[in-house]
């Protein structure tokens, strides 16, 4: 009985939201202000796009490289996977929890590693949901380059990926001041395409 | 016996009570005079005490407001002490008091002049003075309570223009800020991340903490404002270096009393 009480208890702090970056009830949205949330998500993906970049260029310095997957992880929601293919099995897909796959993404074992994202856009526009976050699709084409010191290009590949969205928004207390923000959270990144160029 | 028992009872008892009333009226009226009247000794008393209490007025050496000094100076008037030297001394008591009234006011009004100027200047802000240092500057001028209308309307003026320095970043201190975060990116892009390294060690002296908050607005339309995540300084310094981009304007800075950066307020370009 102690229990469910408790339970009661926690689960109604966390409903009525007494926890700070609380959850808020739905705005009015205008399509200004959706614009703003799409762009902002965009541009979420495209930061990552650069730490991507970052972490698997061999000239990083480790503590800058340490730093950049900080970052990285924060973008992504909890428990989320990044899809690794390879031209040469395209159809063998390997999902990884995103600190490990930058992890092994610094650790690749080439002399050079050029990483680029482009054609970054929305497949599906963001929607709210009933309990008031967004949730869109925004794919990816990442085109990996692996180099070795003698040999030069080595290994290439093109891959679509896509990136599931999540934007809820939250509220906050700094200064003395409530803010409300847009929290962007990137979702599993999943292969839908492997092709050589 | 039995004599004087009949003239006791001859006697008209009824005279005897009025005329007792008469002479007690009379002896009451008399000793109400003796009060009234001031006795030799008790006059030379308060011409000396007259005396003590207008010399210092005199001298200028009162610890008494001058209108406490005005008013002593009337209690003895009022005494009607009649004595050529207290007459005298109430003269220049008088006179002593005129004196010092104008002197407040000139000094008044030199306090006031001096007042006007510096709040002028504080309103032109030519040395670039921050809302802190502008603030402290006009708390002094307002403690003085100069009560005068032009006064009371010029720091009226010089607290809008402090508020509003508050909510709008000085100039000098946000071409700096945007100086410094595209000088990052820019070093960051040339492969230079020593020197972006360098401009972020530099830019964190203008903060309070490397955790000072920044927030950032994606959307402001009427008092509708939406933020991205917040931030902090120092997070945001090496996200221009990591994305090699500036992409956001100050929009506002807050400050401490030291003038270092507590709190900044971004805005989408």
């Amino acid at each position: 009985m102690k229990k469910i009480l408790a339970l009661t208890i926690f689960a109604s702090l966390f409903g009525t939201g007494l926890f700070a970056q609380n959850q808020v009830p739905p705005v009015e949205i205008t399509p200004d202000r959706k614009h703003a949330i799409d762009s902002l998500a965009l541009e979420k993906v495209r930061d990552l796009s650069k730490y991507i970049s970052i972490i698997g260029d061999k000239t990083t310095p480790w503590s800058d490289a340490q730093r950049v997957i900080e970052r990285a992880c924060e973008l992504f929601m909890d428990g989320a996977e990044m899809g690794v293919s390879s031209v040469n099995h395209p159809e063998q897909i390997t999902n990884y929890k995103v600190r490990e796959y930058f992890d092994r993404l610094m650790q690749l074992n080439y002399s050079k590693v050029v990483i680029d994202w482009y054609k970054i856009q929305y497949v599906s526009d963001l929607e709210r949901q009933p309990d008031g976050t967004f949730v869109g699709v925004i794919t990816v084409y990442q085109k990996f380059q692996g180099y070795d010191k003698e040999k030069g290009l080595v290994y290439e590949d093109t891959t679509k990926k896509d990136i599931t969205i999540y934007v809820k928004r939250k509220e906050t207390q700094i200064g003395g001041r409530l803010i409300g923000f847009w929290d962007v959270m990137l979702g599993d990144i999943r292969v839908k395409e492997t092709s050589k160029k | 016996m039995t004599k004087s028992m009949n003239k006791l009872k001859t006697i008209r008892w009824s005279s005897v009570i009025v005329m007792i009333a008469i002479i007690a009226m009379g002896l009451g009226t008399e000793s109400c005079k003796s009060t009234g009247k001031m006795s030799k000794k008790e006059r030379k008393a308060q011409i000396e005490a007259a005396k003590k209490q207008l010399q210092p007025i005199i001298n200028g050496t009162s610890t008494l407001s001058l209108a406490d000094q005005e008013k002593e100076v009337n209690d003895i008037i009022n005494k009607k002490l009649n004595d050529p030297t207290v007459n005298d001394l109430i003269i220049q008591a008088q006179q002593a008091i005129k004196k010092a009234y104008a002197n407040n006011e000139k000094l008044h009004a030199q306090k006031v002049d001096a007042a006007k100027a510096a709040l002028l200047d504080m309103l032109l802000n030519n040395e670039g003075k921050s809302a802190a240092e502008l603030q402290q500057q006009l708390d002094v001028i307002k403690a003085q309570n100069l009560g005068d209308a032009e006064v009371n309307d010029l720091i009226y003026k010089v607290q809008n223009k402090i508020d509003g320095m508050r909510n709008k970043p000085s100039l000098a201190v946000k071409t700096q800020l945007e100086n410094a975060f595209q000088g990052i990116a820019d070093a960051a892009k040339a492969g230079n991340p020593t020197e972006a390294d360098n401009l972020i060690k530099n830019t964190l002296q203008y903060f309070t903490a490397p955790d000072a908050p920044v927030l950032i607005i994606i959307y402001r339309q009427g008092n509708t404002v939406d933020y991205d995540k917040p931030t902090t300084i120092q997070r945001y310094l090496n996200f221009c270096k990591d994305q090699k981009k500036s992409a956001n304007a100050v929009d506002a800075i807050q400050q401490d009393a030291s003038g270092k950066i507590k709190e900044l307020d971004l805005i989408k370009k």
